[in-house]
């Protein structure tokens, strides 16, 4: 995985209205226990990546896997790597 | 982030596709990433305009200290539709967002064309349901609490459990935090901000849907009740009562379809979507 999605998402996380966490971001932070988000966190998160990338991303179907596979967090690595799996090359 | 001013209170929203307007209403203590997360709003916009915003007080929306009463909620969803410029409606609720949907078809009928209820209690029914203390989240949050020492009852009320949660020490928060997942437990401390507001009483309150003001209804309303549903008496007496009312089942679940079974709770809301407005 580029580093550069990573650093994309951790520099808007840094920004994020709700997240109260002051510690380093890396890929192994979790989304809901260590930033202490909620679930809406994760809508207005999808869309400001949407807005930052200026696409859309099929989040709900990846919201949907996850649920149906009982995932109940997620680390930054593997929101990153969906992310970069579906940026259209401009 | 898309907000909408309605009546000097912000409301948040998102739309996806194009085609007839759909609007989603979530649950009391829900928000609109139900919708998200269950992939509905993704699988219907290839086929209609599908808006879903969070209820006053919930997710992204103000919180106000009145105001959740099916009908004052009715009536920021007109307001919503009026200030989107949507063309009239098919409503899709989940739970508590049903009756706001029966509501706002009853009260705003050139608005709205119908509803799709998802395991849908109605207060103004509580005389021929008498299943409300089975409805499994109450059940949950009481056990869950009962394991950290306090005793919300035996009766269901939900003004007490968002007091309740709100006056948790930080001790049983950490107790809460090992029995729960992060989502769970992002979910429980969401429900403390709602303490301060009437939201735990106005969704229990008739506040003007009695049950004959319920049969009234001459808009085409989808009964989806779940397999496991504890209202069954409700769902019962809707198909036996109204005019335009067909019933369906989503199979494996138990008042949380659109989560516990989404590629069920999809297909059936689609199909009947298809089937009231007509679309091959």
């Amino acid at each position: 995985m580029s580093s550069c999605v990573l650093d994309d998402l951790i520099a808007l996380l840094r920004n994020f209205p709700s997240c109260r966490y002051s510690g380093a971001l890396d890929a192994h932070i979790y989304f809901f226990k260590d930033l202490g988000m909620a679930s809406i966190d994760a809508v207005v998160l999808a869309e400001m990546l949407e807005q930052f990338y200026g696409q859309k991303f099929p989040f709900s179907s990846f919201m949907k896997t996850l649920q149906e596979k009982s995932v109940r967090d997620l680390q930054l690595q593997e929101l990153a790597e969906f992310i970069e799996k579906n940026l259209k090359v401009s | 982030m898309p907000h909408i001013a309605i009546d000097n209170e912000r409301f948040y929203y998102q739309q996806a596709g194009s085609g007839p307007d759909v609007v989603l209403i979530h649950a009391a203590t829900s928000n609109m990433a139900l919708w998200m997360f269950s992939g509905i709003m993704e699988a219907l916009s290839s086929e209609f305009r599908v808006t879903a915003y969070d209820l006053r007080g919930h997710g992204m929306s103000d919180r106000t200290p009145t105001g959740y009463t099916s009908p004052e909620m009715a009536h920021d969803l007109a307001k919503l539709h009026q200030a989107l410029n949507l063309q009239p409606a098919f409503l899709v609720g989940h739970s508590f967002g049903g009756v706001i949907g029966v509501h706002a078809c009853l009260n705003y009928p050139e608005t709205f064309e119908g509803v799709i209820l998802s395991d849908t209690y109605f207060p103004g029914l509580s005389r021929i349901e008498p299943n409300l203390k089975k409805i499994p989240i109450w059940n949950k949050w009481r056990d869950l609490l009962g394991q950290v020492g306090t005793d919300v009852g035996e009766e269901v009320d939900f003004q007490k459990l968002f007091s309740m949660i709100a006056e948790l020490k930080s001790e049983q928060m950490q107790t809460l935090e090992k029995m729960l997942d992060p989502f769970s437990m992002r979910w429980l401390t969401s429900l403390a901000h709602l303490a301060p507001t009437s939201c735990g009483k106005d969704i229990f309150s008739e506040a003007g849907l009695s049950e004959e003001k319920i049969r009234s209804l001459k808009k085409p309303l989808v009964a989806l009740y779940d397999e496991h549903t504890a209202f069954s008496a409700t769902r019962d007496f809707l198909k036996e009562h109204l005019t335009h009312c067909s019933v369906d089942s989503v199979p494996a679940a138990n008042h949380l379809a659109p989560l516990e079974n989404p590629n069920a709770f999809i297909s059936l809301v689609k199909k009947h979507l298809c089937i009231s407005l007509q679309l091959s």
